[in-house]
């Protein structure tokens, strides 16, 4: 199962970096939003504190849906479903090497994006980097086992892009609003009992969701 | 001819019994339950808010429980039952959402406001319209009953969270607040009541879903047997 693995991984991932389907417009939609919230939060320190999670994980949702929807809806072409279902491993396989693909995605979005959006608003979310990376690793996690699971979902359809926000947005408000309010914590410099609960809860989140799509994939893609 | 007999006739005692417990918990929570000194007569809206809030949530573990029962059993009747408890959950939490508005409205002077017990409610609502949308694009049965039920069970993950929204995170709407004996058995006849009125609905709907279900196959029947008499046999032929 490692070796399938791997080799759809790579297969996903070598058609991204050949064909640059869905990268760079998700880069680039994260760093306009970014700078829009930015430009918009021209508030005092505190508020900006305050503020910077909820716009920071918007963001992050808006522009990660983008590499998200494109990652099942490019399988849709010449068959491309059929070929890997035929593929010698479970579909709970094929799941997974989706959902790694996108939170490897999500995980470039935010290299770039965390940084950029701290930058504009002027607000310290880098700072302790400890509290930050495992906060976004198990947010992106969370995200990505949702959206894989409803973009396979939206496009046997053959209805991507407005069913999938209309599914994924009120499924991802948890884990939005959780991995907010510990970014909200860091930029307020409370690393505390209260983020600490924050984080628990996007783990189970993640865990709860990887385990449902691993095991509910098998019917949305079976014919 | 006796037993249908009889099945109209329970069905009318069933009917008669629902409708005398609804105006019975009407009766208690208007008549016997006495006035809120803070909120006066608008805290009996919590009697059928907290009665339909639990419907909403019910409506949707019914809904996930025969979405899983479909996905093992294959069988359309159990994807009857999960639409119509979609259907009437769907009522229900956008009925939680209207009362719950009125009784903010009163309690805490605002129509709205944002903290997790409302959130997760509304989540709940907007899930069970994501169900309801999914289903009217699908054409075929049994596609569609795949699918929606995936989307039940991914909702149903929600529940809890709709449950344990005020003991988990900080926020104003009340948690289990303590009541007088009289309104307490309001509150149970009106839970009981409007259950009632749930299955006996949650049972109608699924019936008629399983007829519209099978109009096209009885039509598709008569349409072959009706072509089949009209289409002149051989020996007709010859006598014309």
């Amino acid at each position: 199962m490692t070796t399938g693995l791997w080799w759809m991984m790579s297969k996903d991932l070598l058609c991204e970096i050949s064909g640059k389907r869905s990268w760079p417009s998700m880069m680039l939609l994260g760093i306009v939003v970014a700078v829009v919230f930015a430009l918009q939060a021209q508030l005092p320190q505190e508020q900006r504190n305050q503020m910077c999670g909820v716009l920071l994980w918007v963001t992050i949702l808006f522009a990660g849906l983008l590499g998200i929807d494109r990652s099942c809806s490019s399988e849709q072409d010449d068959g491309c479903w059929e070929a890997l279902l035929a593929y010698p491993v479970s579909p709970a396989a094929v799941y997974w090497s989706k959902l790694l693909v996108n939170v490897l995605s999500l995980t470039l979005l935010e290299i770039l994006l965390i940084p950029a959006f701290g930058t504009f608003a002027g607000v310290r979310i880098l700072n302790p980097i400890a509290a930050i990376v495992p906060l976004t690793f198990a947010a992106n996690f969370g995200i990505a086992a949702l959206g894989t699971l409803l973009s396979a979902l939206t496009n046997r359809l053959g209805l991507s892009g407005q069913l999938l926000a209309v599914l994924v947005l009120p499924l991802m408000i948890p884990v939005i609003l959780a991995a907010a309010e510990g970014t909200r914590l860091i930029a307020l410099g409370r690393i505390d009992e209260e983020w600490w609960r924050w984080f628990q809860f996007l783990i189970g989140f993640a865990l709860i969701f990887v385990t449902v799509g691993s095991i509910l994939f098998e019917f949305v893609v079976e014919e | 001819m006796k037993s249908r007999m009889d099945s109209r006739t329970s069905r009318s005692g069933v009917s008669i019994a629902i409708t005398a417990g609804l105006l019975l918990a009407a009766g208690v929570a208007i008549a016997v339950a006495p006035t809120e000194e803070t909120m006066g007569v608008a805290q009996r809206i919590l009697y059928i808010h907290v009665s339909v809030a639990w419907l909403g949530l019910t409506g949707f573990l019914v809904m996930a429980g025969c979405a899983v029962a479909y996905l093992f059993r294959r069988n359309l009747g159990w994807d009857h039952w999960a639409q119509s408890a979609g259907e009437l959950g769907w009522v229900c939490c956008t009925l939680t959402l209207i009362t719950g508005s009125l009784w903010a409205r009163a309690a805490w002077g605002t129509w709205w406001t944002w903290e997790p017990r409302l959130l997760t409610a509304f989540i709940l609502w907007a899930l069970y319209s994501g169900y309801l949308l999914i289903r009217g694009l699908i054409g075929d049965s049994h596609h569609r009953a795949r699918l929606s039920a995936v989307v039940a069970i991914l909702g149903a993950l929600d529940v809890p969270l709709v449950v344990m929204a005020t003991r988990w995170f900080r926020g104003i709407h009340p948690v289990a607040p303590s009541m007088e004996p009289s309104m307490r058995i309001a509150l149970l006849l009106s839970v009981a009541a409007l259950t009632s009125l749930f299955a006996i609905l949650f049972a109608c709907r699924r019936t008629q879903i399983r007829i519209e279900h099978l109009m096209p196959q009885l039509e598709n029947q008569i349409d072959r047997s009706l072509n089949s008499t009209a289409r002149p046999s051989p020996t007709t032929m010859s006598h014309v």
